[in-house]
């Protein structure tokens, strides 16, 4: 390689990372933003540097009990509790009850198995919007307004859950499970001990999916919920916004709570995020 | 030894003789219950109940009783000038969000696709504002884009001299404004899916290229791109279907406003159906929707199963 080619390399090389860095310092600003706005008192906000000159924790003070002039026991911790009950309400019986039919589907010959499982695959191709007025009719009659059940049983089985579970438990080879018949085992058995501890990467995947997603439900909870007492944090941020004087600092304080756990759970769990979403692509 | 004798009766009966003994079909249908009960009491019954709902006029807060009007809900709607106002707005948030988001994206998975160092910090980042919350996001962003001159887009524009802009608050600018936080919050989406589309392509041909004296420009538009069509379809619908039904940002950032200038069809939808409580209305603007989509995806599998690359 003579010298000028490997100058030429290296400008190269150096222009990617700057173009990289770049985007990827636009993709993070608005978090660091809203970290360093969090810590900044009010009185200094107008004139401040992304790096506060005035540090303080006032502000989470604050954003931790903003809900107390509408509900005395209402604090952000409510509303954070409401969220991480919904979410592990969804998430762990949702991935039993998809796992369950991905391997009834994927291994047992039952009639109407192609027509359950197309049945299935439509539920992935309706947007929830199309029927989000009559199922606010059912969660009506149903008296699951303002309460828990009703944010939670409509999203207890996803058409993409039961997707990628029957995927999975299709290549297994069909000699473990005959094993197992041959040693007595129930079908619930074959399914606990033997098929869902085999189904581990699938299991994770969905976790981590109904999780994030869950814990981000919005629009639902958005139409059933009007007591403050059981709203998810993501319909408590808008009551921040909706307040008259807009506190930044507070403001900030709150979302950074709010988005905090989703970072951490994000930050220790990419690789396998990524690649559940990446798989999920390759197989649509 | 029970499997001993297992293995003997294994032998002599077939494989699906035993295994039928052990569950019986009640079983596992007891299995696919609780799915499919939650997919037809939350899902297709409410599907079907939108198209009966969308003939009659039904509103939750009047005294009387939901009257029966065939297609005068749809006919309604024609009329309504704000349907079609969303209808623009909905249609010009696809165009801006949609082939920037797939061309950026497409271009950092390019530029990440080769050997880099601390590529992993850079996927990271740039998929970081997909997980987090719309809603977090929008706040974040209607912040940055206040029209005071502490907003960060009134900041940087002061950097070049520039006069402080309304943004939200702006009827010509709130929809861009929008746009600009949608592309920021789904591009690493769209990064992602054109990584895994890259990594399907076999290095064995850009070796080929190579051998041949390919140029990297070639390589690109005629190894690459062709390659990629299938993902670019994939995301492309996707992005479109999804684009249609956008409501958390223009909701949270200005609520449809100002003047409607962010409302699109969820909007309304939210609008008519969840404020005005028009249950019928609102379902035939539901109807519409899925009408709109379904088309969407029949045009998606009939361009997909035309260009099948055989390579």
């Amino acid at each position: 390689m003579t010298t000028r080619n490997r100058y030429v390399q290296f400008f190269r090389l150096g222009g990617k990372h700057l173009a990289l860095l770049g985007g990827a310092l636009v993709m993070l600003l608005p978090f660091l933003w809203m970290l360093s706005t969090s810590l900044t008192p009010d009185s200094v906000i107008v004139n401040y540097s992304l790096i506060p000159k005035k540090l303080t924790l006032l502000n989470y003070v604050k954003a931790w009990s903003f809900s107390t002039r509408f509900d005395a026991n209402v604090t952000l911790g409510t509303f954070i509790m409401n969220s991480v009950i919904i979410t592990v309400l969804i998430t762990g019986p949702g991935v039993i009850i998809d796992s369950l039919a991905g391997y009834v589907l994927a291994r047992r010959n039952i009639p109407g198995k192609n027509i359950l499982f197309n049945l299935a695959l439509m539920t992935m191709m309706i947007p929830f919007y199309v029927f989000a007025v009559p199922l606010f009719l059912t969660a009506r009659q149903f008296g699951w307004l303002d309460s828990f059940q009703g944010q939670i049983i409509p999203f207890l089985a996803s058409g993409f859950g039961v997707f990628m579970f029957k995927q999975f438990f299709q290549e297994i080879p069909q000699e473990l499970e005959d094993a197992a018949c041959v040693d007595g085992c129930s079908l619930l058995r074959i399914y606990w001990n033997v098929m869902l501890p085999l189904a581990k990467p699938v299991v994770g995947t969905m976790v981590i999916f109904k999780a994030i997603w869950s814990w981000n439900l919005f629009f639902w909870p958005l139409l059933i919920i009007n007591n403050i007492v059981y709203k998810p944090l993501s319909l408590a941020l808008t009551m921040f916004r909706g307040m008259n004087v807009i506190q930044w600092g507070v403001l900030c304080a709150g979302m950074t709570i709010a988005t905090l756990p989703i970072v951490i759970i994000y930050l220790s769990m990419q690789k396998s995020f990524q690649k559940g979403i990446m798989a999920g692509a390759v197989k649509g | 030894m029970k499997t001993v004798k297992g293995i003997s009766i294994l032998k002599s009966a077939g494989r699906k003789d035993i295994c039928s003994r052990m569950g019986g079909l009640l079983k596992e249908y007891t299995f696919l219950a609780p799915a499919y009960i939650v997919f037809v009491f939350c899902i297709f019954i409410p599907v079907l109940r939108s198209f009966y709902l969308s003939f009659f006029d039904y509103g939750l807060l009047s005294y009387e009783a939901p009257q029966y009007i065939g297609l005068g809900n749809f006919l309604e709607l024609t009329r309504d000038k704000v349907f079609w106002v969303s209808v623009i707005n909905t249609a010009v948030y696809a165009l801006g969000t949609v082939p920037v988001r797939m061309a950026l994206g497409l271009l950092i998975a390019l530029l990440l696709n080769e050997k880099l160092a601390v590529r992993s910090f850079y996927r990271t980042s740039y998929f970081m504002p997909v997980v987090t919350s719309m809603v977090a996001a929008s706040i974040i962003w209607t912040l940055i884009f206040d029209a005071g001159n502490a907003g960060i887009a009134n900041r940087f524009l002061s950097l070049f001299k520039q006069a402080p802009r309304g943004w939200l608050a702006d009827s010509g600018l709130a929809m861009f404004s929008v746009i600009v936080m949608s592309i920021w919050k789904d591009l690493g989406y769209c990064m992602l899916i054109y990584l895994a589309g890259l990594q399907g392509i076999p290095p064995e041909l850009y070796e080929a290229a190579n051998i041949d004296g390919a140029s990297s420009g070639q390589k690109l538009f005629h190894l690459t791109l062709p390659l990629l069509k299938p993902t670019t379809f994939f995301i492309l619908t996707t992005q479109i279907i999804s684009a249609f039904q956008v409501f958390t940002q223009t909701y949270v950032m200005t609520g449809g406003g100002p003047g409607y200038s962010t409302t699109t069809l969820i909007n309304l939808l939210y609008m008519k159906g969840f404020q005005e409580y028009q249950m019928g209305y609102a379902s035939a603007l539901a109807v519409m929707l899925f009408v709109a989509i379904l088309l969407l995806t029949m045009v998606q599998k009939w361009l997909f199963k035309a260009d099948e690359t055989i390579f």
